[in-house]
């Protein structure tokens, strides 16, 4: 992981992209950028490199599962810690989420402590 | 096999002639009733409710995204005053050396050099304090996000009425295919947790549920 990691965030709503930018420079990390959804983000990941990804989960065109999913089977991104950040508290789709692979699991809405003390403990996990 | 098939086929027709005929039925009967234009006046408002929920999610949007712009805009001033005090209180301290040499300054002078100082020590706590409110009003904002989905999801809700509707005034042969399942769909804010079993209520909730799973 580079010194600086980049982030992706992930998620139609502007404000929540918004919020979870500004939190991530208050925690940190100030290397981020934003994708409305997971066709979007796709291509951004293609485009760049990224070292780390926030992901809603309910979004048009492409949600995070399927997003999560073709991260994970490419070889090139697989490796990339993948936090979900849903309102999904379905247990169902929590399962679903660790089962495809998801670092993380953060539902809406959150703290500022839980979203720091998530993504440190998948960057600790990652090395 | 074959008769096996075909005896299914027309149980299936005979499904589909029920319930047709049952729409016949509740159509004729509403219209008897009266309801025929209630129900037409409910379809064509169903529209109308729809835009009233698209304003309410746009205008609140509009309303998140100027607070998070006046919560950054605080924040930038928060920062240059943190900075200014830092540079006026390493000024100042150069001053009360001086002045603790007994050198060209009255006892006021000096108490008030000390106060200076300790103020411009404080101003730092204090922006590191009011930061702390500012994430704090961001955070609500999030508000946008969760009442977003649920809106989208009763607008969706309405779309599907309105279609019911218009179905129940205009249909009456029986449908001439199967109806399709309805593929998963995601949920989104959950409103009321602790009704159900089958949803976290919290993030402790999504923790101990991938803990049990070993994750």
């Amino acid at each position: 992981m580079t010194a600086e990691p980049r982030f992706l965030i992930v998620d139609d709503f502007s404000t929540m992209r918004r919020i979870v930018r500004n939190l991530l420079k208050e925690i940190g990390f100030g290397n981020a950028e934003e994708a409305e959804d997971g066709v979007v983000a796709l291509s951004m990941l293609k485009a760049g490199k990224f070292d780390f990804i926030v992901s809603d989960i309910n979004m048009p065109n492409m949600n995070g599962f399927e997003l999560l999913k073709i991260v994970r089977s490419d070889d090139a991104l697989k490796l990339i810690p993948f936090l979900m950040v849903t309102a999904e508290a379905k247990k169902e789709d929590i399962v679903q989420a660790a089962q495809c692979g998801a670092s993380g699991y953060i539902v809406k809405p959150f703290t500022k402590a839980t979203l720091e003390e998530k993504v440190q403990k998948i960057m600790t996990k990652q090395g | 096999m074959a008769q096996t098939e075909a005896t299914a086929h027309e149980s299936d027709e005979n499904i589909y002639r029920r319930i047709g005929q049952l729409t016949r039925t509740l159509h004729d009967a509403l219209r008897e009733l009266g309801y025929e234009r209630e129900l037409m006046d409910a379809r064509d408002n169903l529209p109308g409710a729809r835009d009233r929920l698209a304003y309410i999610a746009r205008v609140t949007g509009e309303a998140a995204e100027k607070v998070l712009n006046a919560v950054d805009r605080a924040r930038t001033v928060q920062q240059e005053l943190t900075e200014q005090a830092d540079s006026l209180r390493n000024r100042w301290q150069a001053v009360a050396a001086y002045a603790a040499g007994g050198r060209a300054c009255t006892p006021a002078g000096k108490q008030l050099v000390d106060e200076t100082c300790e103020f411009f020590s404080g101003v730092g706590g204090q922006a590191d304090r009011t930061n702390t409110i500012l994430t704090d009003i961001m955070m609500a904002q999030d508000f946008h996000d969760l009442t977003g989905q649920v809106i989208r999801r009763v607008v969706a809700l309405a779309t599907s009425l309105e279609e019911q509707l218009v179905k129940l005034l205009i249909e009456t042969s029986r449908p001439e295919q199967r109806p399709q399942l309805d593929p998963y769909q995601l949920e989104g804010p959950v409103v009321a947790p602790n009704a159900r079993d089958d949803v976290v209520a919290d993030q402790k909730g999504v923790d101990d549920l991938l803990a049990s799973l070993g994750f």
